[in-house]
């Protein structure tokens, strides 16, 4: 009896351990097609019976509601039994970052919430780098948080149109008048933004910016102080001033002169260059053309978009930028060259250099390299009118909330969002304890200190939290004004006005073109993101010989992935509501 | 007529298992994750041909358009996916012309080595790349490769050459990739055929010994024909995969300057599909890449018993 059982035994560890080599042995070779059909698999399991359950209640709760009281449930904001949601919160991974999902911040959320409201909150963190990616994964799971926040429109829309997402109009309605806060602050343009103008569905809530200065060149002063340069203001100037850098490596960089770079980008072109693209841009492009080529926020098919990457293409060809660029899975290398003193300038968010506190940017170059080593603020690229034209962000077109249907709790969670929009709320995400996290300076303005452990907050302007607003606002437009080049710690107040200054000179704003949904969108807004990519990518590092037939073939690609029918269908929608006209209303 | 029959070949059945039911427990297991991870998921297989949905039953799902072979076609008329079909043959091939006979040779030459010593530390430094994921590998060959910051490019530029585009030029990169592919691989590959060659009847060298054959004859008529069947079965079974092959590898290694020839099924059918959610296009491909593996995989096997050989079945 004991051989017996004995025997069993290790024969039922061999079993287990046989199909544990299987498993991996085989899965290289046919996991690519069970994959996808197994994720949705579990999926509409997951989610069928609460597709079911929830806009039932909504439609059930909508008649009751209107006979006897404006709002049903709630006495005094407050819901009778103690409801629970989850909110997303990006993971940044910072480097000694607090802990997304539990910190002085989320205390303070999570006890607002429970007194206002009789809301219990629990954060489930989401990495920031791959957001689209991962909130994908949990919507196709049915285990994505309650509230979902993401930069990608066409995810939730792709989710929207397999029925996966609640339809907001009709909560938004009935409870309006529950959510004062979120109304004041995101208004009906933010609201509605995305409002279908044939269906009426909302499947999203724009949040708001607070800043729109988008992006700005930066240079490395010490580098023109050095040489005896002035800050260049023409494209051309530029280009001498990349020269100058390069042939004088050696007085900047001494023995690391071989591993200077004049201009620096990274594979996503379309950002680090995005105001040369711009510059070359025809002032007078109607909002017509600029639509039908704007699905990509890079602007690879706007019609002069082709000249501004021939002229980084003659840069790269000259040895101005760096070699490995495209090379690079993230911007870690890229980060590091630029705190090591080696890159001369580049394009970025208008406060790069000052981001991250001691990591930043200039506060590594004041460590490594010494006390006059920074970027600053220029505005050396023109158009064709004499403008320094740049694109701002729009108001809109920031992160957007929406809600899975797997959601069981949208009037708490549309509650969380009128919660974080109080003003006084955005004011203490932003701002924290004084003395903790920032000092009130005698001009009234608000400067923000570096704030250890708990406190510390892992995106600028806590941004992360405050998931309706992004950018200074301490829900006072007046203070967010004063105190905006005080808003980062241990940099000159000066440097950030003159960056903020040229972000907004001659800014242009996007316009809201609202034609409904674009069916060819659906799906395809990552894979054509890579394709754009590729298309500039490569089309810098041709030979200046083969650049037109690299640039023509790439873009060819790009139009046959999808890139085509998206024009075609919005040429289509926009002669549906506008007819003839070619500028917007 | 069967009814006496059929207590009599019950009764030789439960004898029958009394003896051999712990081998049917051992197979149940694998039997089972087969099933499950393998047969089932089959069923999903309708995706291709339907529009997909992810809150509905698949089995609810509408037909899609041109009686269902609408993401066949759209797939067949998108560049990427040509690409990434042409890309998994050209590279799978590659794989298999440089990559396949490597391990064999190494085997040869480890079982050559006279100093037992020095051939286990060779054989243990061979097999170790085995054990590094992809993901590290690439670093690896960025840290040496990078045109501007590689090693390699470094040491090419300071000795007055040009630097190399290892891994930003369609041409070199394919070179880099199968490079890498052999150096990872021929050590744990020659395991198998190491223990192949020591099956072989000692008795037969000696006797080609006695008979004056040198290394090179006792190489070419004993070794080889030795491990032929082995060889065999490993080409049918890397065949098959012609049309599969990893994801990882190829994964780590693009970048956007060589995707038209970096992309394969695997990694388009993630972007695509996965990343893009267009589950019905992708499975579409899946289906496509799963039936040509099929046929590849029975002309091999045919070819394998035309050569006189055991084959699959």
């Amino acid at each position: 009896m004991k051989k017996k059982l004995i025997s069993l035994f290790l024969a039922s560890a061999m079993v287990v351990s046989m199909a544990a080599c299987g498993s991996s042995g085989s899965s290289s070779g046919t996991a690519p097609e069970p994959a996808p059909a197994a994720e949705p698999a579990a999926a509409p399991a997951a989610t069928e019976t609460k597709e079911e359950a929830a806009p039932a209640a909504a439609e059930e709760a909508a008649p009751a509601a209107e006979e006897e009281a404006p709002a049903s449930e709630l006495v005094d904001g407050k819901f009778a039994d103690t409801r629970s949601i989850t909110v997303e919160i990006y993971d940044r991974g910072n480097d000694g970052g607090s802990d997304p999902e539990n910190n002085m911040y989320t205390e303070f959320i999570k006890k607002g919430m429970l007194e206002e409201h009789n809301v219990e909150v629990t954060f489930k963190k989401v990495p920031r780098w791959t957001e689209t990616d991962d909130i994908n994964n949990l919507l196709a799971a049915g285990e994505a948080p309650d509230i979902c926040v993401t930069y990608s429109y066409p995810t939730i829309l792709t989710y929207a149109e397999m029925g996966g997402v609640i339809d907001l109009n009709p909560l938004l309605e009935q409870y309006k008048s529950e959510l004062p806060n979120l109304w004041a602050w995101l208004g009906d343009q933010n609201i509605y933004w995305d409002k279908d103008p044939k269906t009426g569905t909302v499947w999203a809530v724009e949040g708001r910016r607070a800043e729109q200065q988008r992006i700005v060149t930066f240079v490395r002063q010490d580098w023109l102080d050095k040489l005896g340069l002035s800050a260049p203001t023409t494209t051309q100037e530029f280009e001498d001033m990349l020269i100058a850098f390069k042939d004088n490596a050696e007085t900047l960089l001494g023995k690391d002169a071989s591993k200077i770079v004049p201009f620096s980008i990274s594979k996503d072109i379309g950002w680090r260059a995005a105001n040369i693209i711009t510059a070359q841009m025809d002032p007078a492009i109607t909002d017509k053309d600029y639509y039908i080529n704007g699905f990509d926020d890079r602007m690879l098919t706007e019609p002069q978009t082709k000249e501004a990457i021939r002229l980084l293409n003659k840069w790269y060809n000259a040895g101005l930028m760096w070699k490995d660029f495209a090379l690079q899975q993230d911007d870690t290398v890229e980060d590091d060259m630029i705190k090591a003193g080696y890159v001369g300038s580049f394009q970025h968010n208008w406060d790069m250099p000052f981001r991250n506190g001691e990591d930043g940017y200039n506060a590594n170059l004041a460590r490594n390299v010494g006390e006059d080593a920074k970027f600053v603020a220029i505005d050396p690229f023109t158009n064709s009118d004499g403008k320094h034209a740049k694109w701002l962000y729009s108001p809109a077109g920031d992160r957007k909330s929406f809600f899975p249907t797997t959601n069981d709790e949208p009037l708490a969670s549309l509650l969380y969002l009128d919660y974080i929009s109080r003003p006084d709320v955005i004011k203490y995400l932003q701002a924290g304890d004084e003395g903790v996290t920032h000092e009130v300076l005698d001009s009234g303005a608000i400067q923000i200190i570096a704030a250890t452990g708990d406190a510390i907050q892992n995106s600028g302007k806590n941004i992360d939290y405050t998931i309706t607003c992004n950018g200074t606002w301490f829900g006072d437009p007046d203070l967010a004004a004063l105190s905006l080049a005080y808003g980062y710690a241990g940099v000159d107040p000066e440097l950030v006005s003159q960056a903020d200054k040229i972000a907004r000179t001659d800014g242009l704003t996007p316009k809201n073109v609202n034609v409904g949904t674009i069916e060819a969108e659906a799906g395809v807004g990552d894979t054509l993101s890579q394709k754009r990519n590729e298309v500039y990518d490569n089309a810098v590092v041709a030979s200046e010989a083969d650049f037109d037939s690299v640039w023509d073939s790439y873009i060819a690609d790009y139009l046959s992935s999808g890139g085509q029918a998206i024009m075609d269908e919005r040429a289509e929608k926009w002669d549906e509501y506008f007819g003839a006209a070619t500028m917007l209303p | 007529m069967s009814k006496p029959k059929a207590p009599k070949s019950k009764v030789k059945f439960s004898v029958y298992m009394k003896k051999y039911w712990q081998l049917y427990v051992m197979l149940a297991l694998p039997l089972i994750y087969l099933f499950i991870f393998k047969y089932l998921p089959m069923i999903y297989v309708q995706i291709a041909f339907k529009k997909y949905s992810l809150v509905e039953s698949v089995w609810k799902l509408p037909l899609a358009k041109k009686h269902g072979f609408e993401y066949f076609i759209k797939a067949f008329s998108n560049n990427d996916f040509k690409y990434a079909l042409r890309n998994t043959l050209t590279l799978n091939l590659l794989d298999l012309v440089f990559g396949f006979p490597a391990p064999v040779i190494f085997a040869l030459i480890l079982n050559e080595l006279c100093f037992i010593r020095y051939k286990k530390v060779v054989q243990t430094i061979a097999y170790m790349p085995h054990f590094l994921s992809w993901v590290i590998i690439y670093s690896l060959a960025l840290q040496l490769l990078a045109p501007d910051a590689g090693l390699l490019n470094m040491m090419i530029r300071n000795l007055g050459g040009e630097t190399i585009p290892f891994l930003n030029d369609a041409a070199h990169w394919i070179g880099s990739y199968i490079s890498f592919g052999v150096w990872q691989n021929f050590g744990w590959g020659s395991i198998i055929y190491l223990a192949a060659i020591a099956g072989i009847n000692p008795e037969l060298y000696e006797a080609a010994a006695v008979d004056g054959a040198g290394r090179f004859r006792k190489i070419w008529h004993i070794t080889l024909p030795g491990i032929r069947s082995t060889i065999i079965v490993l080409l049918i079974m890397n065949l098959g995969n012609i049309l599969g092959g990893g994801f990882d590898r190829p994964f780590a290694f693009q970048n956007n300057l060589v995707m038209r020839v970096a992309d394969v099924i695997a990694t388009y059918v993630y972007r695509v599909g996965i990343k893009g959610l267009q589950f019905s296009l992708t499975t579409a491909v899946g289906l496509f890449q799963s039936v040509v593996g099929v046929f590849f995989l029975l002309l091999a096997n045919w070819l394998a018993r035309r050569f006189g050989e055991r084959g699959l079945w």
